[in-house]
């Protein structure tokens, strides 16, 4: 780290230049090419619940040459009402985001399940509810649909996004981002060019947290025994914080933390890489 | 009598064809595109090992003896002297041998060892072969990948009753009948026997706390004689 | 004295969330499972990684499979040809109630009063030992854990370790006092020795047996049944008369089909490389074994299975439990809270299927979704697909009941539908949301105790409060220029 400059490129449009003193500068190069853009959706419950993890991304992709967009009517993929099996209702949200994101140059979700939902379960939805028509679009645009560790790896073709974390981390691998998304190292590699940021090794690493949206209800009771079982590896790694790249498991693991005073936090990844030195994640509760 | 059980039986028979054939309408095939389907199932599996033929002896020992096998090696010439040391080392005395087993391979243990008494099955009942200690049985093939030996209840193999009662059972398997892969069984026996059994290691169980234990049923020590003949 | 008390006929079983209870408040029972659980697990991880062709294995099997059940009409009747050619009898059941009278008339033919048992799943399926029991005939469990089962009035909890629910002493203790063996000692391989001895009679004995089939062959009319201890090897061999109860769904096109199935069901089922026996039999063998020999092919509910193109994989399984050994809700709950013969993930597809959608409606909900049973399936059966298929035929039921409307997660999520249909509602809703849960939200911003369904939640977990500022609230805020907001 000790010469000045090294420069990455970035989708042959922009170049970075990590200087040694960790602060990121970003050269786009505007006049020639057009900027990247990515339209976020941040999903239902990112929007109520954990807006923090919004702003992070948004933070994070503008520092790395990325034109944020964002679409106000933008509401639910869905997830909830098809797990649930609400077939219809589910369609009409599945369509809903395909009618808002057909013009969209790239989708950036920082949620593996919703990335999972539009992937696995769209199409049967629109091949036994929809049109021609609509399954058409929607097979223009999934392609264009990323998760946001892939679209920093697969992308923008970026490990390393400048970010600065000193603390001592567990990367709880969810369900969807392990078998649905196939998300395999990529979030391992994000985290391992964090400055500071010390990863621990947590046992039975693929094993489900017991979420499983409306399962968390209907099933409370298994539910809550899973989480247990999930809890007691993650707390045993003694890091500070516990990330993901789903804030629902992170909620379930959070919710049973702060119950059991367990002094280990919950941050959503794109929290963790949107810190830096000049402007750490922000202060969470 | 005969009508109406024949008519019963019919009955549900077509009952049962019937609701298949409305459930596969959409999926199935006349007897040529079955057979071509059929052929055009993906089976990119390994079917060849890659092992030589030393290495893949070695591995069918090493595979035997992990499931406790008892294994040595011997070549045609000492075989008989093999079996009847293996005999002797079993502290046993009487054995049962199927009626398409070589006589060499009972003269010299029966010549060596006092007092050991061989009884050749010619449809013994199954009360005379519950009362033998062991027997000895020429085997059609051994499956190194998973340590497998298959019989295929010729007459130098036997009944299957015969491999199953006593507790001790040593079987007799050439070097050329060694192969790597479980394809590479099938391949070499696209006929099969009517009857077939694979035997991986002694009866065992892991009902009680997944701990495994040997012999619960049938022969509690398998004993394998491997003999070095051309491959 | 049980050790679990257990309900497995779906029509009477309480609803899952229910049927739990008793299991996670029963701390032995649920150590007993998960150790049994690990120890598989482990063993299967280490055999499946050691196989560089497992996914094109996988890969074979599923096509084979699925190539069979497409073509099941007509290697159905290749088989019982072939079976018939070589001196079986063939015999079709449409349901569980014909398969029953089929076996029972067979065993007053033969007039039979005892009969040995290869562990089934499918005779469990139908009940039959209590039917048999009611019509006079005692019928005797050989697998270890049947016996276990049986002597100790339990259910199975598992398709493959049906006894792994009870611990090494809770078995000394059935032995003990059913066997009249006052001294045994809880060591594994004396309980097993007493095993060998208790059956040894019968099985000398008892010239009639029933088993299950793993396998039917079209090509050759054979029947392959797979197993550990030879339990299966005496039946199949010393009695007079031989029984197999089938499902029509065990059809494998060719004899060869086997290096695919085998290399998979052990590896996946036991974490062996090759269970110790495999039996493979065709009809009748003069002077080797039962002379008299009859499949009886079970429809149950099957072809009904097969006429759905979504479900039709259902009947790809081969009973290997890899499913319910990796899913993470089994491991908690074992095996009898699914109300059913077959639990776990499989089960929860397959048995409200079997009853068709009649019962069992809660096990489709009986899982998290979180994959693993796909991901370890031998023949990759895409179970959280079939789980999603059935939940939505679950709803479909309850649209058309005045009930539903009394049903808060029916509720909930019919509202939310309208909500996310438009943004501006969700957002008011939103806003509504922070007024409502700001009155439960304590002082360091978390909520502890929620009323009505919330309580599902509350009572285990804490909930965050919800933010003064929604993200599309801060964006409108911010604008798009970037930059502008604290960096």
């Amino acid at each position: 780290m000790r010469e000045l400059g090294h420069p990455v490129i970035l989708c042959n449009r922009q170049i970075v230049l990590l200087s040694n003193n960790i602060r990121v500068r970003v050269y786009a190069l505007r006049q020639s090419v057009a900027v990247m853009r990515a339209s976020l959706f941040i999903t239902c419950y990112n929007d109520t619940l954990y807006p923090e993890t919004g702003r992070a991304v948004v933070r994070l992709l503008e520092r790395l040459g990325v034109e944020v967009d964002f679409h106000a009517q933008q509401t639910c993929c869905g997830q909830m009402h098809a797990n649930t099996g609400f077939r219809g209702e589910a369609f009409s949200q599945a369509k809903r985001f395909v009618r808002l994101y057909q013009e969209a140059e790239t989708v950036v979700i920082p949620s593996s399940s919703c990335v999972a939902m539009m992937r696995d379960q769209y199409p049967g939805l629109f091949e036994e509810l929809g049109n021609e028509e609509l399954r058409r679009q929607f097979a223009a645009l999934l392609p264009r649909v990323y998760e946001l560790s892939e679209f920093l790896i697969d992308r923008l073709g970026v490990e390393d996004v400048g970010a600065y974390f000193p603390h001592r981390v567990v990367y709880h691998a969810s369900c969807h981002g392990v078998r649905a998304l196939h998300l395999g190292e990529r979030p391992y590699r994000l985290l391992a060019k964090v400055r500071g940021l010390a990863l621990a090794t947590l046992e039975n690493v693929d094993r489900c947290c017991g979420f499983g949206g409306t399962f968390s209800v209907k099933n409370a009771e298994v539910s809550s025994a899973m989480l247990a079982v999930k809890l007691q590896d993650v707390i045993a790694t003694g890091a500070e914080y516990c990330t993901a790249l789903d804030n629902s498991c992170l909620m379930h693991l959070g919710g049973a933390m702060h119950r059991q005073y367990a002094g280990m936090k919950t941050i959503h990844l794109a929290e963790i890489l949107a810190s830096t030195e000049d402007a750490p994640a922000e202060a969470t509760l | 009598m005969k009508a109406p059980l024949q008519s019963r039986q019919q009955i549900p028979r077509q009952r049962i064809l019937e609701r298949i054939r409305a459930a596969t309408l959409d999926c199935a095939q006349d007897p040529a595109m079955r057979e071509e389907a059929y052929a055009a199932l993906p089976r990119a599996y390994t079917r060849h090992g890659q092992l030589s033929a030393e290495a893949r002896l070695k591995l069918m020992i090493e595979r035997l003896r992990e499931y406790d096998a008892e294994v040595v090696e011997t070549t045609p010439e000492a075989l008989p002297d093999a079996i009847a040391a293996q005999l002797a080392a079993s502290d046993k005395h009487s054995f049962l041998a199927p009626p398409g087993t070589p006589s060499e391979w009972m003269v010299t243990a029966a010549w060596k060892i006092s007092g050991l008494e061989w009884t050749i099955d010619h449809g013994l009942a199954t009360a005379e072969i519950e009362q033998s200690e062991g027997v000895v049985t020429a085997a059609s093939c051994g499956i190194a990948d998973s340590g497998t030996i298959v019989l295929h209840h010729s007459a130098s193999e036997g009944r299957r009753v015969l491999s199953l009662l006593p507790d001790w059972h040593l079987i007799i398997l050439r070097a050329s009948q060694v192969v790597e892969t479980l394809p590479e069984y099938f391949a070499r026996f696209q006929q099969p026997s009517g009857l077939v059994t694979w035997i991986s290691g002694p009866s065992a169980t892991a009902d009680i706390e997944m701990t495994r234990i040997k012999g619960v049923h049938g022969p509690r020590f398998l004993n394998v004689i491997l003999v070095r003949d051309k491959s | 004295m049980n050790y679990s008390h257990a309900e497995l006929d779906p029509r009477k079983a309480l609803p899952f969330p229910k049927a739990v209870l008793p299991v996670l408040r029963n701390p032995q029972l649920r150590k007993n499972v998960a150790h049994a659980i690990d120890v598989i697990q482990t063993k299967r991880a280490r055999l499946v990684a050691e196989k560089d062709d497992w996914q094109e294995l996988r890969t074979a099997a599923s096509a084979i499979r699925a190539h069979a059940l497409e073509n099941l009409g007509a290697y159905l009747e290749q088989f019982e040809e072939r079976c018939t050619a070589a001196g079986g009898t063939v015999h079709w059941a449409a349901d569980a109630d014909e398969a029953r009278r089929i076996i029972l008339d067979l065993l007053r033919q033969e007039k039979a009063s005892e009969v040995i048992k290869i562990k089934t799943m499918t005779s469990a399926e139908i009940q039959l030992n209590p039917f048999l029991e009611a019509n006079g005939v005692s019928a005797f469990e050989t697998d270890l854990a049947e016996i276990i089962l049986q002597l100790g009035g339990e259910e199975p909890s598992h398709i493959v370790v049906p006894a792994l629910h009870v611990n090494r002493s809770q078995v000394r203790e059935i032995f003990a006092r059913r066997m009249g063996l006052k001294n045994l000692s809880d060591d594994p391989k004396e309980l097993t020795n007493a095993a060998r001895t208790y059956l040894r009679q019968k099985f000398l004995a008892i010239p009639t047996a029933i088993s299950g089939a793993n396998f039917l062959i079209a090509e050759t009319g054979s029947v392959a049944v797979v197993e550990s201890e030879g339990n299966g090897r005496m039946c199949l061999t010393l009695p007079r008369t031989m029984i197999t109860l089938a499902g029509i769904e065990k059809v494998l096109p060719r004899f060869q089909d086997l290096e695919v199935m085998l290399q998979l069901l052990a590896r996946s089922a036991t974490g062996e490389r090759m269970n110790p026996y495999t039996s493979l039999w065709t009809g009748v063998t003069a002077g080797d074994g039962p002379q008299s020999f009859h499949v009886v092919l079970l429809d149950n509910e099957r072809s009904s299975i097969l006429a759905k193109a979504k479900q039709r994989q259902t009947l790809k399984c081969i009973r290997c439990a890899a499913c319910m050994n990796a899913c993470p809700v089994y491991r908690q709950t074992g095996g009898h809270a699914y109300g059913s013969v077959y639990p776990g993930p499989i089960g929860a597809i397959l048995t409200p299927q079997l009853m068709q959608m009649k019962f069992a409606q809660s096990l489709p909900y009986a899982s998290s979704l979180c994959g693993a049973c796909y991901e370890v399936c031998p023949v990759k059966i895409n179970i959280p697909d079939v789980l999603l298929e059935l939940r939505a035929q679950v709803v479909n039921q309850e649209r058309g009941r005045a009930a539903r409307y009394f049903d808060p997660m029916y509720v909930g999520l019919r509202v939310a539908n309208l909500l996310f249909a438009k943004a501006w509602l969700f957002h008011v809703a939103q806003r509504l949301g922070r007024i409502g849960l700001g009155l439960y939200t304590r002082k360091d911003g978390w909520i502890h105790s929620l009323p009505g369904i919330g309580a599902k939640w509350t009572q285990t977990r804490d909930l965050r409060g919800l933010p003064d500022e929604s993200f599309h609230e801060w964006w409108a805020k911010r604008g798009s220029q970037p930059g502008k907001e604290g960096k």
